[in-house]
């Protein structure tokens, strides 16, 4: 088992004065390491609209590479605007994964918009940097991966990784719309694309881990990292009702592979998991995993799925 | 090559004067024809209402003789159900554009579902039919082509041909949505594309190019592409429209274009040569709409409908 030891919560939006559209939520945090700072992006949300309905922004906080408990900057502005009148991400730009190409940083992210029968759609958008991921452009104003034959809704969670000359896109896909207690709720699985450029994607059209709790686990979240000659991806898992309870709610889950499509689960090695006690006792989940100064982070959220921040673990020992 | 001109045929079919299928009603839109030794197979998306008074179209079909003057029989079961919960074309299909593949008929649907902000967002599935076009199903729930980079909503019309082996689809992609008045509904503006495909699945779109210049400026609607290859020269037909007022004020309404082409790249638009006019008075007097160009024993035909947007049926005109 790995053996995380939990450094406590890192960022509480609550605490961030003078932003409305930053007043809940730091979701899905995600790293880029600068020169004395590390950008933790996350996606948060203004308070719900007169309907109870939320829209979602992205943007960053800078910490302290030397002690990243030290919040050094708050971005003045989420990095990405929602979608026009009818477009895929009208309703919401949540989350974000970065990656770095040459002199830019390209941002994936997922856009919300609203449906009639279900809540929501989601598809997979892409915006780049020019000043290092202070600010970002969309690269077009509809969606670079969207619904398809076998992925018929809610492409989200994505997450992007470039491993020799290939680029990895990790994200879910929904599966079904589920009925609970007369509510549509979806049933999402982890999926993963190829692409020589960033734009073009070629979809394995696979599922990636096997469901272990039920048929109908939802699975977010596919952090994957290389080390010690094999991928290691850290997810998150729930049960498809009742999932905002402490015994049905999110977890931690555990993946190996050695070739990026063949991945072994094995959730006991995880390493971490609920507090007796504290801001991350109901829930854990959306790890993000990220290298700084030969140490091995795990960003991940607690109750309520972010509503109150994120905090930091660290590896004690080796990724293997 | 002598000029080509149309000579009507009239209205060939109303709906009103059948029973059809899952409870519709009226409209017989969007003719797509499907021929066979001793009748011709005409598709059309037909309209029931739903609990909350809104409109779903399902596709159904008449069977008629080779010269279009006789209806020989309407379907009486579903050609193809509407998509599941949170799918792409849960809230209807059209139209639907048929073509033999082998043994099997391909069904190129253009699925609805509803929106909030907007009123609906459309994608492009594919569903088979191995009975003869007696019934289709889906390859998938979602889409073969759907919303874009540079196409952000609205991609639907499909239309397929193949010519030298390859897979061409015309179908138009949405350019966005406007308010044209304060307390006005969001209206779409929407452009012809082109896609091609190996196997019918798998499409590579030009992505946004649109392939037909604009009669009307930047505002104008074009839709439901239809192509027929004549003495070695390409025809498109297609139907053009003003972005907003265009439902009840007949001068802003549909009309059908026309353009040409010798190697699929290039489109010369004449709608002048051959001009499908309205009759005064007549069926299709304010509105000429959604063209179906097919063959039938040596001659070529011009399916489309009239006023009202094919609330009463469809008519047809002889290509000479």
């Amino acid at each position: 088992m790995f053996a995380w030891r939990k450094l406590g919560k890192v960022f509480t939006p609550q605490e961030v004065p003078g932003r409305p559209w930053l007043q809940e939520f730091a979701q899905a945090p995600c790293a880029l390491v600068l020169g004395d700072t590390v950008r933790m992006y996350f996606s948060c949300r203004p308070k719900p609209d007169a309907a109870g309905q939320y829209v979602s922004y992205s943007a960053y906080v800078d910490l302290d590479r030397g002690d990243l408990f030290k919040v050094r900057r708050v971005a003045d502005e989420p990095i990405l605007s929602l979608g026009g009148l009818g477009e895929f991400d009208e309703f919401g730009t949540y989350p974000v994964s970065v990656v770095r190409d040459g002199a830019r940083v390209l941002a994936y992210y997922a856009g919300w918009t609203r449906c009639e029968s279900v809540p929501f759609n989601v598809a997979i958008g892409v915006a780049e940097s020019r000043d290092g991921g202070a600010t970002f452009e969309k690269l077009g104003n509809g969606p670079v991966l969207s619904y398809s034959p076998g992925e018929p809704f809610v492409l989200s969670g994505p997450k992007i990784r470039r491993f020799g000359d290939t680029w990895y896109l990790f994200y879910i896909a929904g599966r079904k719309w589920k009925r609970v207690d007369g509510r549509p709720e979806p049933v999402y699985k982890i999926r993963m694309a190829t692409s020589a450029d960033g734009i073009r994607w070629s979809r394995l059209n696979e599922d990636l881990i096997e469901s272990r709790i039920e048929e109908d686990e939802a699975q977010a979240s596919p952090d994957v990292s290389y080390a010690g000659g094999k991928y290691h991806m850290f997810f998150c898992y729930r049960h498809s009702a009742g999932f905002r309870s402490k015994e049905r709610g999110y977890r931690i889950g555990y993946a190996w592979s050695r070739n990026l499509v063949d991945w072994t689960r094995d959730d006991a090695r995880a390493g971490i998991d609920v507090a007796q006690e504290g801001w991350d006792a109901e829930m854990v989940s959306y790890p993000h995993v990220f290298e700084l100064d030969g140490r091995r982070y795990m960003a991940y959220l607690g109750d309520q799925v972010g509503r109150y921040g994120f905090g930091l673990a660290v590896l004690d020992g080796t990724l293997e | 090559m002598a000029a080509i001109a149309f000579r009507k045929l009239g209205k060939i079919f109303d709906p009103t004067g059948h029973t059809l299928p899952n409870e519709c009603r009226q409209f017989a839109q969007s003719p797509q024809a499907l021929v066979f030794g001793d009748r011709v197979r005409i598709y059309f998306s037909t309209r029931a209402v739903d609990k909350t008074g809104k409109f779903l179209s399902h596709v159904a079909f008449v069977d008629m003789s080779k010269d279009l003057r006789e209806v020989i029989r309407v379907s009486n079961d579903t050609v193809i159900s509407l998509g599941n919960l949170g799918c792409f074309d849960e809230h209807g299909i059209f139209p639907m554009n048929v073509l033999r593949v082998g043994d099997a008929v391909y069904g190129y649907t253009c699925g609805w579902s509803r929106r909030v902000s907007v009123s609906v967002d459309t994608a492009i599935g594919l569903a088979i039919s191995r009975d003869g076009g007696l019934t289709f199903q889906r390859i998938g729930e979602g889409p073969v082509l759907a919303a874009s980079l540079h196409e952000p909503c609205l991609v639907g019309d499909g239309f397929v041909k193949i010519v030298g082996g390859q897979f061409h689809m015309w179908y138009i992609f949405g350019t966005g949505w406007t308010r044209y008045a304060a307390d006005a509904a969001p209206d779409r503006t929407y452009k012809i594309g082109h896609a091609v495909s190996s196997d019918g699945i798998d499409w590579v779109k030009e992505e946004a190019r649109p392939i037909i210049s604009d009669r009307l400026g930047p505002a104008e609607s074009q839709a439901l592409p239809t192509v027929i290859e004549v003495q070695g020269r390409f025809h498109m037909f297609f139907c053009y429209r003003q972005s907003f007022d265009f439902r009840n004020n007949p001068g802003r309404g549909y009309r059908i274009g026309h353009a040409t082409s010798d190697d699929l790249v290039d489109w010369t638009r004449d709608d002048h040569t051959p001009a499908l006019e309205g009759t005064e008075g007549g069926w299709d007097s304010d509105m000429q709409c959604y063209p179906h160009a097919f063959e039938c024993d040596g001659r070529l035909y011009l399916l489309y409908n009239g006023n009202e947007f094919g609330r009463h049926g469809f008519g047809a005109a002889v290509l000479e």
